[in-house]
């Protein structure tokens, strides 16, 4: 019988609850599960139901007061298009203040008081809400040509990492003394950044590293994110056939010399950033973290010099999303194995709008967090299917990590759920390797792949560049 | 169900051999159809000179053969239609009244005054039934004919009526055509061709169509189809990537007619909101631009800029003709419109998501296959807006019509005009933007197949436009007698440094 306080404890704090032990979290038999998961949801349904304008408005409109069953919240999971509901001259017209108070119906935070005068891009909108509240929105890499906001807070990111480190690192002990305690993290990649990807840095530095002095970025700067908001309004205009119309504005036209010189300092960092890598990491136990595309051209550059077997076999060498977007040639695992010296890649299932990251296990199969809660729903109706066997349709979540903002989530996703116990031992439901996007079609992947932004980013630069001679 | 067998015809006979499954497109059932690879080596015509008997044709016989092969064209009296109608609701997007709407429209299509109106409208009847002479100003006659050619029709499957067009421009040019029949509408064409042999197995027309399936891409296929040895013409209907797709194999002597995706659009004066009777015209005749054909067609209404305003009177405005539109696609009759067979998700998902943001958008409708109306608050069109279909529209509120021309490019197809006056205001900004075609508010989807479509004029594309010259020594001049030209004239002064004959008269 799950209690309020053992809701109240696993909502809040699923690490502690399962004893900050990754095989615990996903132990858990399927009956008591769904007990937790079910008096968690409620919990969070009651404290946000009033607090968040587009929930209780949905609510209201759907005459939704109380959630008796996981099933009950379908109505209100939120379309993934809510989170990019605003109207894009928002942005491009420099109304950050309108912006503000978009975003402000998706949060219990008061962003009433926030000053965003000045703001004249979303760097400088997401510096302004992260000065004034404790928010670290993050975005969608934007490649459907707009850009997805959540008004997620630090204290979220935060339960975030303390669970997700769990899966990505075996072996760290975050309460150990000696050397359990922290890895190096190997970053191939911009430091800073504005997307819900590249704000795993900050999380990585603070939750696995213990400090900068662990954390090793290719790039010291950031990843602006007016740019990728340009490289998303690009791709969605080439689509349509509106490229020769695109103006790209002042702000960004002001700050192109800046963009450009980074664009080429990741290019020309490179062969320090390995030299850097061999010197002080040789034999290290390290996380290693990135797109696969850059890490299969870090590990490419690195097969040339003769560098091989850089980091301890007991590495864990981590990539999201496949390699969707980017063509990777026959062997790219065996060039980033031979590389790394690490001898199994691990794979990962995440979203920007779903805080957990979902390892996939020895049998190929990506298995859900407890906190969680997955629905698979029928393509064409998008009445949640039965939660059992195995069911194939469009993935649905709900995220219990988040408390200031609403966690139902509905994504583009195909995939293939198995509710019984994985062949690996896991008793949490999985999903099969293969995850595709409903939305491919209107051109859109909007998936985090990290590979997916790095080419939509260079595209816009070119853009940029291009534009102005 | 046990899998359809969909033959091929190819010049009059029909091969129902070695038969192979294809996959449906989406949900859609597979099918069997004649193994392409097979029909290969007789699919295309190789012998370009057999074309000889149909340019003997007089034009009259054409007529009479198509408004003869169009009385048997009613779904009510000919089994194939029938059965090709029955069996659209697999395969369509269409909703079953709607297709037999289509349907009923075929026998107009080509009765005798609808084919001389093309014919002549586009190309000219004389031209294309014999060698129209003239006389040019430099003494020589030139007789010039408009010929058929031998070409491979990849037509959209969103209407039946594409796939009559077709036939009906190709008996027009006196040509030889090759249609892949669409996945979307595997019988139509294959309809109209079996009651062709039905009714005239051995006439030329009957024998310079045919029609079969393959898929779409099929590269090696394709290769060895779309050569110049084969065929002079492509012409492509179809989305971005299946035109996109074709271009490789374009090269000199094969020539692409390219009938591309379009877009279209509306612009609704500030007369529209003059009174309650006006505006109720204006909505229906909106309603109509957006609904018929279940908004599957490339010129229906999709983006509608009204000159509202866009101060709180002006969307209030807005959200006036957004209501009136939405009941008005309601009431549009099932042969013009009906609740779609397929809502796309995503475009549901982003209807969703604009109800929780009231401040920038209002949604009118949408929680079933009805329908909707999108009504912006900002005036912009949704980001989403290549998306909308299946009834959906989004109405923009502008402070003049002039704003509506930001949005127009070479995409865009259609646009309809409230009212008149401002049409004929609009239509050169428009047209020079690359709007192609600009029509009364309400009749987008009614068109008429005797003007030009997308800017060009497919028929005149569609035939080789020959020329006969002849010249008579003593009116002109020919070049072998160039050097007994005397050295006076300044013309010929200049024709002797530049050696151009232009200057030898």
């Amino acid at each position: 019988m799950t209690t309020d306080s053992d809701a109240r404890r696993f909502a809040d704090d699923p690490a502690g609850f399962f004893g900050h032990s990754y095989p615990a979290m996903h132990a858990v038999p399927r009956r008591e599960l769904t007990e937790l998961q079910t008096a968690a949801l409620r919990l969070r349904f009651t404290e946000l139901r009033d607090r968040i304008a587009v929930l209780r408005a949905m609510a209201d409109d759907q005459g939704v007061t109380a959630l008796e069953r996981l099933d009950d919240v379908a109505p209100l999971l939120f379309q993934h298009t809510v989170y990019k509901s605003y109207p894009v001259s928002l942005v491009t017209d420099g109304r950050f203040d309108r912006l503000t108070r978009w975003l402000d119906r998706l949060t219990v935070r008061d962003l009433s008081a926030v000053d965003v005068a000045g703001c004249v891009g979303v760097d400088d909108w997401l510096q302004a809400l992260q000065g004034q509240t404790d928010l670290r929105p993050v975005h969608s890499s934007g490649t459907t040509g707009t850009m997805s906001f959540l008004p997620r807070t630090t204290g979220e990111a935060d339960r975030m990492f303390r669970t997700a480190r769990l899966g990505l690192v075996p072996g760290l002990d975050p309460f150990a003394v000696g050397t359990d305690r922290y890895r190096h993290v190997v970053w191939p990649a911009f430091r800073f950044g504005g997307s819900a990807i590249m704000q795993f840095a900050d999380h990585l530095v603070r939750h696995v590293a213990g400090g900068e002095q662990r954390f090793h970025a290719l790039h010291p700067g950031r990843m602006s994110s007016d740019v990728l908001f340009l490289a998303g309004r690009l791709h969605a205009a080439q689509a349509r056939g509106d490229a020769d119309t695109l103006d790209p504005g002042p702000a960004l036209r002001a700050r192109r010399a800046e963009f450009d010189r980074a664009q080429q300092e990741m290019v020309a960092g490179r062969s320090a950033f390995l030299a850097r890598l061999v010197e002080r990491l040789r034999g290290e136990r390290v996380l290693f973290m990135g797109s696969w595309s850059t890490a299969y051209e870090l590990a490419r550059q690195a097969g040339e010099q003769g560098l091989t077997g850089i980091f301890s076999p007991e590495s864990s060498v981590v990539g999201g999303g496949g390699a969707k977007g980017v063509a990777l040639p026959d062997g790219w695992q065996q060039v980033i194995e031979r590389f790394t010296g690490v001898p199994r890649l691990r794979h990962c299932y995440a979203m920007s709008e779903i805080m957990a990251t979902h390892m996939r296990c020895a049998h190929g199969r990506y298995h859900i967090e407890p906190s969680t809660i997955l629905f698979v729903l029928d393509p064409q109706d998008g009445t949640v299917l039965p939660r059992q066997g195995v069911r194939t349709g469009r993935a649905a979540f709900f995220d219990l990590l988040a408390d200031t903002y609403w966690g139902g989530f509905v994504t583009g996703d195909e995939v293939s759920a198995d509710w019984s116990p994985c062949p690996c031992g896991l008793a949490s439901p999985s999903l099969g390797a293969t995850i595709e996007r409903y939305g491919d079609r209107a051109g859109g992947d909007d998936k985090i792949s990290c590979a997916a932004t790095e080419s939509a980013q260079r595209d816009a630069l070119d853009f940029l560049t291009s534009e102005l001679v | 169900m046990t899998d359809l067998a969909i033959p091929a015809v190819i010049r009059g006979r029909i091969v129902l051999d070695d038969l192979t499954r294809f996959d449906g497109r989406g949900a859609n059932p597979s099918f069997l159809a004649p193994d392409p690879e097979r029909l290969l080596p007789e699919l295309p015509l190789r012998d370009p000179g057999a074309l000889g008997a149909l340019q003997a044709l007089p034009f009259d016989e054409i007529v009479d053969y198509l408004a003869r092969l169009g009385e048997h064209l009613h779904p009510d009296r000919n089994d194939r239609l029938a059965a090709a109608l029955e069996h659209s609701v697999h395969w369509s997007d269409m909703t079953p009244p709607l297709v037999r709407s289509a349907y009923e429209q075929l026998p107009a299509l080509f009765a005798a005054d609808t084919v001389r109106e093309v014919a002549d409208t586009a190309i000219g009847i004389d031209r294309l039934d014999g060698w129209v002479e003239l006389t040019m100003s430099d003494g020589r006659t030139a007789a010039i004919r408009a010929m058929g050619a031998r070409a491979v029709h990849i037509i959209a499957g969103n209407s039946p009526l594409v796939a009559a067009l077709t036939i009906v421009r190709n008996a027009i040019t006196r040509s030889d055509a090759v249609l892949k029949l669409p996945s979307n509408d595997p019988l139509s064409a294959l309809a109209i061709a079996r009651t062709m042999i039905e009714i005239a197995p051995d006439h030329p027309i009957t024998r310079h169509l045919s029609v079969a399936y393959w898929k779409g891409g099929s590269a090696e296929f394709e290769r060895r189809l779309y050569r110049p040895t084969n065929l002079e013409k492509i012409v492509a209907w179809g989305g971005l990537a299946s035109v996109r797709h074709i271009t490789r194999y374009l090269q000199p002597g094969l020539e692409l007619v390219a009938l591309d995706p379009k877009r279209s659009a509306t612009v609704i004066g500030a007369e529209a909101f003059t009174d309650a009777s006006t505006l109720a015209d204006v909505a229906r005749r909106t309603a109509t631009d957006v609904g018929a054909l279940n908004q599957l067609g490339c010129l229906n209404a999709r983006v509608i800029y009204a000159v509202t305003g866009t101060d709180a009177a002006g969307l209030a405005r807005a959200d006036r003709l957004g209501q009136l539109v939405h009941d008005e696609i309601q009431r549009l009759p099932a042969a013009v419109s009906t609740p779609v067979r397929h809502f796309d998700p995503e475009l549901r998902a982003h209807l969703s998501a604009l109800r929780t943001s009231p401040e920038y958008y209002r949604v009118v409708g949408g929680s079933g296959n009805e329908g909707a109306v999108i009504v912006s608050h900002l005036s912009e069109p949704v980001d989403f807006h290549p998306l909308l279909s299946g009834r959906v529209a989004n109405i923009v509120p502008v402070d003049t019509p002039m704003a509506a021309l930001a949005h127009v490019n070479a995409y865009t197809q259609t646009i309809g005009v409230y009212p008149e006056a401002l049409k004929r205001q609009l239509r050169e900004p428009l047209a020079l933007r690359g709007a192609q075609r600009l029509t009364s508010l309400g009749y987008a989807a009614a068109g008429n197949t005797a003007l030009p479509q997308d800017a060009i004029e497919p028929l005149r594309r569609m035939v080789r436009w020959i020329v006969d010259e002849t010249c008579d020594p003593a009116m002109v001049t020919p070049l072998w007698a160039t050097a007994e030209v005397p050295a006076e004239s300044t013309a010929s002064d200049a024709f002797r440094r530049t050696g151009n004959p232009l200057y030898k008269r």
